[in-house]
């Protein structure tokens, strides 16, 4: 019965995030057989039209490293597909020249849906985020004339770039390319959604126990990593520290309110994208799990839902356990993913 | 009767615009910035000088009485290695002749148009421009960037001046002491404006200052909570670093 309520509540949570900020439109993408829940529509800039040699160029960008001033940093130096896109273990990203960023590279898993990017939600479009990586002193460090002449000089992007969009290659449409195959890293073929199509023996017990607490107010992990993406998108103070470092959403807003707010982050094939938090200074899941149970660290701004949940070490692991079953390698080795 | 009133007051109107150009020269103190040239801070650190970039807008000329003549539009100044750093022209405009009091503009973007869509924007906004920010709130509006020569080696700096906070206002005029006077006649003028690099270098109160051996201070962002008080110093020493040249 407590199984049917998470049902109805997920699907609640699916139907409150139907609200794409731009006009929707299906992805061009081939039918993938192997994705059992289908795409979703995914929502496209009207100023951005998905196609397939656009993405496909957008997927030779993604992987090159020549978009960095060193030329040894490419997006996917730091967004690794067998990792679900994420840095591999590193808590924070290093970048051109070496330099380190201070901040834990997040998944890309099912980014097209995102309504906020970066940790603390303040770009909102992929067209924008993409940007960042591409300039920032720490990551990638180009300046946009510099992007352009050496993608110029290389006939092939000289030609693709034509192509695609009539015009020749620029920090604007590099960006506009790369939005275009990230909106492709779509993921919805873990055991949970193979277990939401009907195939009962996809979930182990543990993670089905796991699932329960997941979704009860026990547990209460689904108010905040609600609908198909397992997040709400929302910035929130999750009491990782009682004096932050790095203030998050407060940066954007000057506002003491917001300092430690970070973005909810989705959970799809959260067991690959180790470390944790946005500072990467948690290492396991299970120190996550732990964290949330202890109710956190003390802060005035954490989230009222952050408390002591009184979890049992069993149920602690079963929350990890239904937390790896969200785990899709079908997405880790669609070559349509992988490097070109 | 009533289209030759109209074309009487365009006409009017027209012999009452003259032409005006903005120009700016670079200067580290009472020097003429050179590229390469190596500078030293009040605190003795030397440097170099390798990028600048910045938005002016909202300009308008301030008249004996008070009134302004408003120009409209935006512009983006660009300086590189072995480009130009004298009497550069930033921009054109008309103005009614007259004597005026001096000017004022803004360094930064309005923020009407510095919270719009960067990848709808035409130049000199927009993601091409290098001033977009993807990560904090609109555009960069100031970018000073450089090369820090210290007993360990040489080290790149950036100052990354933006956000609606940081939007720097420049007044350059003077009504009750009557210091500034700019005269434009009929056939029209040019107006140079004088930018001392080297001011941003200045101690702050309680002798607060940019010490580039600290490497979280070669990396100055708007609202870097880390470096947010030296990046004020920056913008309180940057009201005094324009000034009207001859």
């Amino acid at each position: 019965m407590r199984r049917g309520w998470a049902l109805v509540l997920l699907g609640l949570g699916l139907l409150a995030l139907e609200r794409p900020a731009v006009t929707p439109a299906v992805l061009h993408l081939p039918p993938d057989p192997r994705t059992l829940a289908g795409p979703r529509a995914v929502p496209i800039p009207p100023d951005n039209p998905q196609t397939p040699a656009k993405v496909e160029l957008g997927r030779r960008l993604f992987y090159d490293p020549r978009l960095s001033k060193d030329g040894r940093v490419a997006c996917a130096s730091c967004h690794r597909p067998e990792f679900a896109f994420s840095d591999g273990g590193n808590p924070v990203s290093t970048g051109v020249f070496g330099r380190k960023g201070s901040r834990n590279a997040p998944t890309l898993t099912n980014v097209a849906f995102r309504q906020r990017l970066f940790w603390e939600g303040r770009s909102p479009r992929l067209e924008l985020q993409a940007v960042g990586p591409l300039t920032a002193h720490h990551e990638m460090g180009m300046e946009p004339e510099e992007l352009a002449a050496r993608l110029s000089a290389i006939p092939e992007y000289a030609r693709a770039f034509q192509e695609v969009f009539g015009e020749p290659p620029s920090l604007r449409t590099v960006a506009f390319a790369i939005a275009a195959f990230e909106r492709t890293l779509l993921s919805f073929n873990s055991p949970f959604d193979r277990y939401q199509a009907g195939d009962d023996q996809a979930l182990s017990e543990a993670a089905l126990r796991g699932m329960e607490l997941f979704f009860s107010e026990r547990g209460d992990c689904f108010h905040c990593h609600v609908g198909p993406d397992f997040t709400d998108d929302e910035p929130r103070n999750n009491g990782l520290y009682t004096v932050y470092k790095d203030i998050g959403l407060a940066q954007a807003t000057g506002r003491d309110e917001d300092v430690g707010k970070f973005k909810t982050p989705t959970l799809r094939n959260v067991a690959l994208t180790a470390p944790y938090m946005h500072d990467g200074s948690k290492k396991t899941l299970r120190e996550v799990v732990e964290h949330y149970n202890r109710g956190g660290e003390p802060n005035l701004n954490a989230d009222p839902l952050i408390r002591p949940l009184g979890l049992s070490e069993a149920e602690i692991d079963d929350l990890v356990a239904f937390l790896e079953s969200l785990t899709d390698t079908s997405f880790t080795t669609n070559p349509a993913l992988l490097p070109p | 009767m009533r289209p030759l009133v109209w074309l009487g007051a365009v006409l009017l109107a027209g012999g009452l615009a003259a032409p005006v150009e903005l120009r700016l020269s670079l200067r580290v103190g009472d020097q003429a910035f050179a590229w390469g040239r190596t500078y030293q801070t009040p605190q003795g650190q030397r440097y170099r000088i390798d990028l600048l970039k910045f938005y002016l807008s909202d300009l308008a000329l301030v008249r004996p009485d008070g009134r302004e003549v408003r120009v409209e539009g935006l512009v983006l100044a660009e300086f590189k290695p072995s480009a130009p750093t004298q009497g550069v022209p930033l921009m054109r405009f008309e103005a009614p002749p007259g004597e005026y009091r001096g000017l004022r503009f803004d360094v930064g973007v309005p923020r009407e148009l510095n919270h719009q869509d960067a990848a709808t924007q035409a130049w000199p906004l927009g993601i091409n421009s290098g001033m977009y920010w993807a990560w904090n709130p609109g555009y960069i509006f100031y970018r000073l960037e450089g090369t820090a020569f210290l007993p360990e080696g040489s080290r790149k700096w950036v100052i990354h001046m933006g956000t609606d906070a940081f939007r720097l206002p420049v007044r350059l005029h003077d009504l009750q002491m009557r210091r500034v006077r700019l005269e434009i006649p009929p056939r029209g003028a040019v107006l140079v404006l004088n930018l001392d690099l080297g001011r941003a270098f200045w101690p702050g109160p309680g002798g607060v200052f940019l010490d580039w051996r600290e490497p979280a201070l070669r990396q100055l962002h708007g609202l870097s909570p880390q470096t947010r008080p030296w990046m004020s110093v920056v913008y309180h020493n940057m009201l005094d670093a324009f000034s009207l040249g001859e």
